[in-house]
């Protein structure tokens, strides 16, 4: 008999991190299916590959959306927004902290723009911030992540917004230095304010994921 | 047999659901089959569907979910009714109800 565990965990390693318990029921689930159908008459092979169908290419998918959107969706308010919101005016704290003269800013230079290397390098706390504070509402991994990566969230929403409008103003200023510029901020803006900022996030979330936890009723 | 739209399908799992668990506690699998064979097969689910609406309807505390040990050793998850989920299932079935009253004055036709 095929090791339905194993399977499940090979095949949906993301609800495996999130739900060890789920993916164990998505298993005794396929184990259920298979025996029904070897009882029915199927052959092995064709049984077996008929009850992996059910968690491969499109269901699989379904699975992974349906579940993660479940779980974000849960106390979504609580447990992802406002740990994301608070994780937010710290990240913005701290931008603008570091953007005051008197305090020495680092930066390094990449394709012309400036990057701000010590504000990302402060992410990694704002991250875990998110993380913990939805940690003790009750939140589960995907909606510590979530919170955590808010504010890279934020930003790209602003970011997208920003090229949107500064794209449709270049066709009114006709002037070819408008339209040069934004495409060079194309390749420097999304990775310094939004990619960047939700890689540190993320790593902080990851640090945060380490913390001795309390446990929860 | 004509494919009941999604949506239909959505709002009409959990009365299913929950009127299954009314009976007795099952699990996931045993609860997709017999909704497909008392249906005949008008609803069908597939896991993504199946078992994400049960773990909202736990959430909900309209289903208890606990472990259970079978006599060759494994183990599967049975969902039991709650009190507060017996509550639901007389709004839910009038609703439904209503609906297919209304719509029934639409189109004449008749249930069978």
């Amino acid at each position: 008999m095929p090791d339905w565990k194993q399977i499940v965990h090979k095949h949906l390693r993301v609800l495996g991190a999130c739900s060890p318990e789920f993916t164990e029921e998505l298993a005794a689930h396929l184990e259920d299916s298979h025996e029904a159908l070897l009882r029915e008459g199927l052959p092995a092979e064709l049984a077996f590959q008929q009850t992996i169908g059910q968690i491969e290419g499109r269901y699989r998918v379904w699975l992974v959306v349906r579940f993660l959107l479940e779980e974000l969706m849960t106390g979504f308010i609580r447990k992802v927004a406002v740990p994301g919101l608070l994780t937010s005016a710290a990240v913005g704290f701290f931008y603008c902290a570091l953007a005051l003269d008197h305090i020495p800013r680092r930066v390094i230079w990449l394709a012309g723009g400036q990057l701000p290397l010590s504000w990302w390098c402060l992410l990694p706390i704002c991250g875990a911030l998110g993380a913990l504070l939805s940690q003790r509402k009750g939140g589960s991994r995907p909606q510590r992540i979530a919170a955590s990566l808010l504010p890279s969230a934020i930003l790209g929403i602003f970011v997208v917004l920003i090229f949107a409008v500064g794209f449709t103003m270049s066709r009114s200023v006709n002037h070819y230095w408008w339209g040069s510029a934004l495409l060079e901020s194309l390749g420097i803006v999304p990775p310094a304010f939004v990619l960047m900022p939700a890689a540190f996030s993320l790593l902080g979330a990851g640090i945060a994921e380490l913390a001795p936890r309390n446990p929860i009723a | 047999m004509a494919s009941v739209n999604a949506q239909i399908k959505r709002g009409s799992a959990e009365l299913a659901v929950l009127t299954l668990l009314a009976e007795h506690p099952l699990h996931g699998y045993e609860i997709a089959k017999q909704i497909e064979a008392q249906t005949g097969g008008v609803l069908c689910f597939d896991m993504a569907s199946l078992y994400p609406m049960l773990h909202r309807l736990e959430r909900k505390s309209w289903v208890k979910a606990e472990w259970q040990a079978l006599p060759n050793g494994r183990r599967r998850r049975c969902y039991r009714l709650t009190a507060s989920g017996r509550k639901q299932i007389a709004p839910l079935r009038a609703q439904w109800r209503a609906f297919f009253q209304a719509l029934q004055r639409v189109t004449g036709f008749q249930n069978a």
